[in-house]
């Protein structure tokens, strides 16, 4: 079988023989073919052995993916071909909407429909865990709807605020 | 001693003090809201009252619920963990009003040792030395200009009710200034329900130092030796170790008798902290007095092989300390690691969610002190921490290899997690070398990426568990269908190993 895996932005092409009732596969990673036997131990748990190298790994199934953690460290492995490209987390990208990095509550509402906003004004402040983080406009432009409230539970993903773009904002891009 | 306690707490600390009472053989009443029913403090109790709305003030920081709590069960006593009413006057007062015991100082100790301008007069008073700033708090954006002119830049705007980081800001310049305060102010009143704050100047690059101190009711009073808090984010400590690197046997010595000073000045009783900023000439600075046990009291006890929660009930019972300071000897090196769900990539931003699957380091010199198990969820409202990891070895390079193999063996999946960064940490050779200061991640890990090295054998992980991993039962067995197919990612029900 051949999987398009994806960790942090990262694609992982693999191409996996089928394992054979001793629990043996060839699998290429890469330009790499490696011999692979793997076991499982539990249903969080499997054990495997790469060209003789042991390692225990342990796995998670999330909704779009799953935890794989090796060595202390902990990731969300997706199926590249399944799931619909998620926005970038990294830094200097910026978010494209105000919507929150994290589930959390409203605490301020900073515009109203029909102000003009500029890149990096202040917009929402919400607080998630006991800390306020400030969403601030992506772009500049007037305010189109706001569409939460002082105290509202809200996600990632939910736009707080629509701003109708600058044309010329647009255009520099 | 009591028979029966309250834990006006949830979480990780809540279940620690639980610990100690069921060993004392002390019954355990726990609060909890309606977001942490199923929390692993609701379920360690012997008995637990449901407080309702999830939203803090509701729940955890309601006073007249708890109290009505532990008078309907029967408790003789509150102990408050940390956070929340820890370090409200107004709650130790009311429940000493209602006939319990609070565990922990008196209200009015802890009225005058909170408002950190108070406590800074009183410690003047007594010579422990103080940072250069404001002994009085101040709303006023022109006035609060002024001071900080005359000052200097950087200043810190601090919330005088405040602790923990919140509700702090350093401000390098003046055009920031006046909107800090207001977010200070905001997130004070937000978090105490207290919003006013004072300035102080700004130290480079100190080191956080600070003294566990117990008092009894007789007036004994001890320190328990240092903690060197320093590796910090968002102001928040993360890693802590005793002893300090930086810490000579006479500046020890003097910096206890500064902790203890402090302590009697206030009319400090039971475990209380005395935090010290300590700056590159070995010169320290009386902080502030945490009024409750610290997160970190861990590596206290694993040094001096004292559980410090047991300290707490017998003095709250009115018992005398049953050591002396002579006696007090701290033995070998210990490292606790805060594991909170945060993500180390987004400038640790909380991370909420679901905790899929969790297992726990094992072996010689480690402790895990937490509030979680697999398939528990991690609510928005609170805290983030999820537990404490904590090694004791004889030297600090044994407890900082202890503490990487720990680091390894502990698995958390489903939130993001500090893990692979506390472990990057704990390898540098900046840590190793002992040179650590507040502005240690700054200056030596900006911009943080998880290291790829072991993403491949991961995707691996990822594959094979889908080709031969444990399936989701058949539908035929009465479930739902998966309306997406046939990945076994989007199912989370019972899974069938034997097919």
């Amino acid at each position: 079988m051949r999987y398009r895996v994806r960790i942090n932005e990262q694609i992982h092409i693999v191409e996996a023989a089928p394992v054979d009732s001793s629990g043996q596969s060839v699998v290429t990673v890469g330009e790499n073919a490696r011999n692979v036997t793997v076991r499982i131990i539990s249903p969080n748990q499997l054990h495997m052995v790469i060209d003789g190298a042991p390692v225990n790994l342990f796995v998670a199934p999330d909704v779009d993916g799953a935890w794989v953690w090796v060595n202390g460290r902990a990731r969300l492995a997706q199926d590249a071909d399944q799931v619909a490209r998620r926005s970038s987390r990294g830094p200097g990208m910026g978010p494209s909407e105000v919507t929150p990095p994290t589930p959390a509550s409203v605490v301020k509402v900073l515009v109203s429909e029909g102000d003009r906003i500029e890149k990096g004004q202040p917009a929402v402040v919400v607080s998630a865990m006991k800390m306020e983080i400030t969403l601030n406009a992506p772009y500049s432009g007037v305010v189109k709807a706001v569409n939460t409230v002082v105290g509202a539970q809200v996600s990632p993903g939910q736009i707080l605020v629509e701003i109708e773009r600058d044309q010329e904002d647009l255009s520099n891009e | 001693m009591f028979s029966k306690i309250l834990v006006a707490n949830r979480g990780e600390i809540a279940v620690r003090v639980m610990r100690t009472a069921r060993e004392m053989g002390i019954a355990t009443v726990a609060v909890c809201s309606d977001a942490d029913r199923d929390a692993l403090h609701a379920l360690t109790a012997d008995e637990t009252v449901f407080l309702g709305d999830s939203d803090p003030a509701s729940s955890y920081l309601n006073i007249d619920k708890i109290i009505d709590a532990a008078l309907k069960t029967g408790a003789q006593a509150i102990h408050p963990g940390y956070g929340f009413l820890a370090e409200n006057p107004t709650f130790a007062d009311r429940v000493v009003d209602a006939g319990l015991v609070f565990i922990g100082p008196p209200g009015d100790v802890m009225a005058k040792l909170g408002d950190k301008t108070t406590a800074r007069t009183i410690m003047s008073d007594s010579h422990v030395p103080i940072i250069p700033g404001m002994t009085a708090s101040e709303a006023d954006p022109a006035k609060l200009a002024s001071i900080a002119k005359e000052m200097g830049y950087p200043v810190l705007v601090k919330a005088a009710a405040g602790g923990g980081g919140k509700g702090m800001r350093i401000v390098s310049s003046p055009d920031s200034l006046a909107e800090a305060a207001a977010t200070c102010g905001r997130e004070a009143l937000s978090a105490f329900g207290d919003g006013s704050i004072y300035l102080e100047k700004y130290l480079e690059r100190p080191r956080h130092v600070e003294f566990q101190i117990l008092a009894d009711t007789r007036g004994n009073v001890v320190h328990l030796f240092e903690r060197e808090c320093s590796i910090q984010r968002r102001h928040q400590k993360i890693i802590e170790e005793t002893p300090s690197p930086a810490l000579n046997p006479e500046l020890r010595a003097a910096m206890g008798e500064a902790a203890v000073a402090a302590a009697r000045a206030a009319g400090y009783v039971n475990a209380g902290t005395v935090e010290f900023l300590l700056d590159q000439t070995g010169r320290f600075y009386f902080l502030e007095v945490n009024t409750r046990l610290q997160v970190e009291h861990p590596v206290t006890e694993l040094t001096t092989g004292m559980d410090l929660v047991r300290r707490q009930l017998e003095i709250a019972a009115g018992l005398p300390l049953p050591f002396t300071q002579e006696q007090a000897q701290p033995r070998g090196h210990a490292i606790e690691c805060r594991i909170y769900a945060e993500d180390p990539e987004l400038d640790f931003m909380p991370a909420p969610g679901r905790i899929l699957f969790a297992r726990a380091a094992e072996g010689p010199g480690v402790r895990f002190d937490h509030g979680i198990y697999s398939g528990c969820t991690v609510p928005m409202h609170y805290d983030p921490i999820l537990g404490k990891l904590i090694v004791w070895a004889e030297d600090r390079p044994s407890a900082c290899a202890r503490m990487m193999r720990a680091l390894k063996e502990s698995v958390i999946l489903g939130v993001r997690t500090p893990i692979e960064f506390l472990l990057d940490i704990l390898e540098s050779k900046a840590f190793r070398s002992g040179d650590i200061h507040t502005w240690f991640i700054d200056e030596h890990f900006p911009g943080w990426k998880p290291d790829p090295s072991d993403d491949g054998i991961a995707s691996l992980g990822y594959v094979f568990y889908d080709m031969v991993g444990p399936r989701p039962e058949l539908v035929a067995a009465g479930g739902e269908t998966d309306p997406e197919g046939s990945s076994p990612w989007r199912t989370l029900g019972a899974w069938d190993l034997a097919r």
